[in-house]
């Protein structure tokens, strides 16, 4: 027999690492060209952090996405960036980028001030252009600006950190204040399970996650994907097994070590909510590991609810449905 | 939001064309002149001590370069991110299958599997620890020095004893997680060789290059400046590449041959030795009044962190922080314990334990929505973080909490794809 269930997960997650000072820093220069170099500690894994730490420097700076140049975790250039891991390298590297940005800045708003006669603080830096917030038609360009820096033998250059405002924990009762901030999320999964077999399909998700301001829209929506992939396998199909004489992995690899395929996820709607905030950078919050945690809580759910088990134990493999639904009609007679 | 002038809209990601293209090097597509290729001999039993260990007839291997244990190691030999107790290379006891012994760099990768064929160990067989129960008892064999106790942490927030009286409802359960791998796309590979100024470059697969440079100049005793860790494009982490892979047994080598040596894990290598999910037990108890408001939660967690610490001191500080969910709760107590065994190591994997901890407060959340007939999605509503919450370590939330919109949002999204799924979530 067959029977749906739908099952409910959130979650939420500190960005950074628990209690501790965990900083990341940045180098930027602003090339004659208009070009420009950032060079960050962050290692980029696939996760985006490159691409992030452009984008951020590009909406600081006031340029286009295409002038930034990342150089990213090679120690002999790059400052410390700390791990990538904790969900940081937005919220850390980001703020480091921007930070260092600033920096350079400085001397940009001084040249521009006095090219264009306008106070420094109402000059806006966007879309390679400098203007003024007053009366946008007094304005210059950024190769422009580059060339009156260049007569005037100024450089464009920043270094910047950041480390989260955060406490050490009492030792005593942990408190304190671990993370400076918090990204949120809930899932609804629905599932359809075969009771005979075991065999679990999971069928829709729909995934909210609050990442403050979203870097790139599509990045977050392939964390959320992925994750979903993740967290829906966590409970179905992973599982390390050991060998009991040796404590030996039985089971290194992927033919024996089951992840899911295109063919085994579920439809996933992710959707990338925003909330409001300064301690990121414009607002951002990390989603790395958010992407994954409210599907599996969720997926137990949906088996639970399919079923009218009670699990909760993880993983939930179909020998271990076929074992407890028989046990619930058993009990039902 | 904002009106952004880069942000929130999609760029190529910077690292996109080569990747489509096939040209990224990844750290096994570096080729150098002169290269060698290294091997790791490992144990195969859990706790033992060596009492021989014969690399004679490894070394006498035509097209062998060099044979290494711990002796040659001319600085620290205990690595860790937190704490430092792993060898690179076993200098008093096996603690775990797959601990490395010994290290071979020779010219061809058959060449490097012939010589660790050739290595003749005799081990003195000790018990093993294989549960976190065993591991707690009095005469059980110690892993690390005089205790199988990783790590505690004690979460204590409000009064959890006097709160029950006040409560309607309580539900307790026990919640347990199984350990996982996190099979990243590339296995771990590295390259190091010393360059023309004498400094030790490495070239890895990784996911924290910086704290790599510290471990690797440790091993060797030079000043960190000395050591220069660049990331190779790197084929997925989640975690799995936060401690040390190849770093320290390629930098070993290249120190000793004076030679580029190479490193690439076949999966099962790879997955045999990198960290795993901690596994964790979570007995539970939670309170709340009949509308539906938390009062209280109770929460006894333990974990078998198998041999080495790596990041089980980050993860058990993690966990209880996020026992309770993204909910408001007045009372609070998480008790943990963290032991040595000699298990698989775990180790940071994607969410430091926070999966764990939902497992459980979500299932807590459903049992009390079940026991007092509320929608799930109703009762989290109701007990919702927004600004002004405090969570139970104190801290106030000031801005960017978007959870109750998570839960809007999502619903609301349900009720248009899969509205049926959606109606099966209203009590009886």
């Amino acid at each position: 027999m067959k029977r749906r269930g739908t099952g409910v997960g959130c979650m939420f997650y500190g960005v950074g690492n628990t209690g501790l000072p965990n900083p990341a820093a940045a180098f930027v220069q602003v090339l004659g060209d208009t070009s420009v170099h950032v060079t960050v500690g962050a290692a980029d894994i696939g996760q985006g952090s490159s691409t992030m730490a452009a984008s951020v420097a590009a909406e600081t700076l006031g340029l286009n996405y295409e002038d930034i140049h990342v150089v990213w975790a090679d120690t002999m250039y790059a400052p410390e960036g700390g791990a990538t891991s904790a969900s940081r390298q937005t919220f850390i590297t980001g703020n480091a980028v921007k930070n260092a940005c600033t920096q350079a800045l400085g001397e940009l708003k001084r040249t521009a001030s006095e090219e264009l006669n306008v106070p420094e603080e109402d000059l806006i830096f966007r879309d390679r252009e400098i203007y003024s917030g007053k009366d946008d038609s007094i304005r210059m360009t950024y190769p422009a600006l580059m060339a009156a820096m260049g007569k005037k033998g100024r450089l464009a250059v920043g270094a910047g950190y950041y480390n989260p405002k955060t406490t050490y924990l009492d030792p005593k009762d942990m408190s304190g204040v671990p993370y400076e901030l918090y990204s949120y999320a809930t899932c609804i999964l629905e599932v359809e399970v075969d009771t005979d077999t075991g065999e679990v399909t999971l069928l829709k998700a729909v995934s909210a996650h609050d990442v403050g301001t979203p870097i790139g829209i599509k990045m977050v929506e392939g964390q959320i994907e992925g994750g979903t992939a993740m967290g829906t396998g966590f409970v179905i199909s992973e599982k390390i097994d050991i060998d009991p004489k040796t404590l030996a992995i039985k089971n290194p690899t992927l033919s024996k070590y089951i992840i899911e395929t295109s063919m085994d996820v579920p439809v996933v709607y992710p959707i990338v909510v925003s909330s409001e905030g300064e301690a990121g950078p414009f607002g951002a919050k990390g989603v790395g590991e958010p992407a994954l945690i409210p599907s599996i809580p969720a997926t137990v759910a949906a088996i639970n609810d399919a079923l009218g088990t009670d699990f909760t134990s993880t993983p939930i493999f179909p020998a271990d449905i076929v074992k407890a639904w028989k046990e619930r009609e058993a009990a039902a007679k | 939001m904002k009106e952004y002038a880069v942000l929130a809209q999609d760029h190529v990601k910077v690292d996109a064309l080569e990747k489509v293209m096939g040209t990224a090097k990844y750290a096994a597509d570096y080729q150098m002149p002169n290269m060698l290729y290294g091997g790791v001999f490992r144990s195969i039993v859990p706790h033992a001590y060596i009492k021989k260990l014969d690399l004679e007839k490894a070394r006498a291997l035509p097209g062998v370069a060099c044979v290494l244990d711990h002796t040659a190691i001319p600085g620290k030999n205990r690595f860790g991110i937190i704490f430092k107790d792993e060898p690179c290379l076993v200098d008093d006891k096996v603690r775990r299958y797959g601990d490395a012994i010994a290290v071979v760099a020779a010219e061809t990768q058959e060449l490097v599997q012939e010589a660790l064929d050739l290595i003749e160990v005799e081990y003195e067989e000790l018990e093993a620890v294989s549960t976190f129960e065993r591991a707690m008892e009095e005469d059980s064999p110690k892993v690390h020095g005089d205790t199988n106790v990783n790590v505690t942490k004690h979460l204590e927030y409000g009064n959890v004893d006097e709160a029950w009286e006040t409560c309607d409802v309580i539900v307790e359960n026990t919640y347990s997680t199984h350990i996982l791998s996190h099979m990243f796309i590339e296995p771990d590979a590295g390259l190091a060789y010393l360059d023309e100024q004498g400094i030790m470059n490495v070239i890895a697969s990784t996911q924290n290059p910086h704290y790599d440079r510290n471990e690797v100049a440790a091993l060797l005793g030079v000043p960190q400046n000395r050591v220069r860790v660049k990331q190779a494009t790197t084929g997925g982490g989640f975690g799995g590449k936060l401690d040390i892979s190849v770093q320290l047994h390629c930098a070993l080598l290249a120190l000793y041959t004076k030679r580029p040596v190479k490193m690439v894990r076949s999966r099962t290598e790879s997955t045999m030795v990198s960290s795993k999910r901690h596994p964790m037990t979570m007995k539970c108890k939670t309170g709340a009044t009949k509308d539906g408001k938390l009062v209280a939660v109770d929460c006894y967690m333990t974990c078998d962190a198998g041999a080495y610490s790596s990041y089980a001191p980050a993860v058990i500080g993690r966990a209880p922080v996020h026992i309770v969910g993204p909910y408001d709760c007045p009372n609070v107590r998480c008790h943990a314990v963290f032991a040595y065994t000699n298990n698989p190591m775990c180790g940071a994997f994607r969410g430091f334990g926070v999966p764990q901890a939902a497992v459980c407060h979500e299932g807590q959340m459903n049992a009390l929505a079940k026991a007092l007939h509320m929608d799930p999605l109703e009762i989290r509503m109701i007990n919702a973080h927004h600004v002004g919450s405090v969570i139970p370590t104190g801290q106030e939330l000031t801005e960017s909490v978007g959870f109750m919109d998570t839960l809007k949002q999502a619903r609301d999204k349900a009720a248009e794809v899969m509205p049926e799924a959606l109606e099966r979530l209203k009590p009886e």
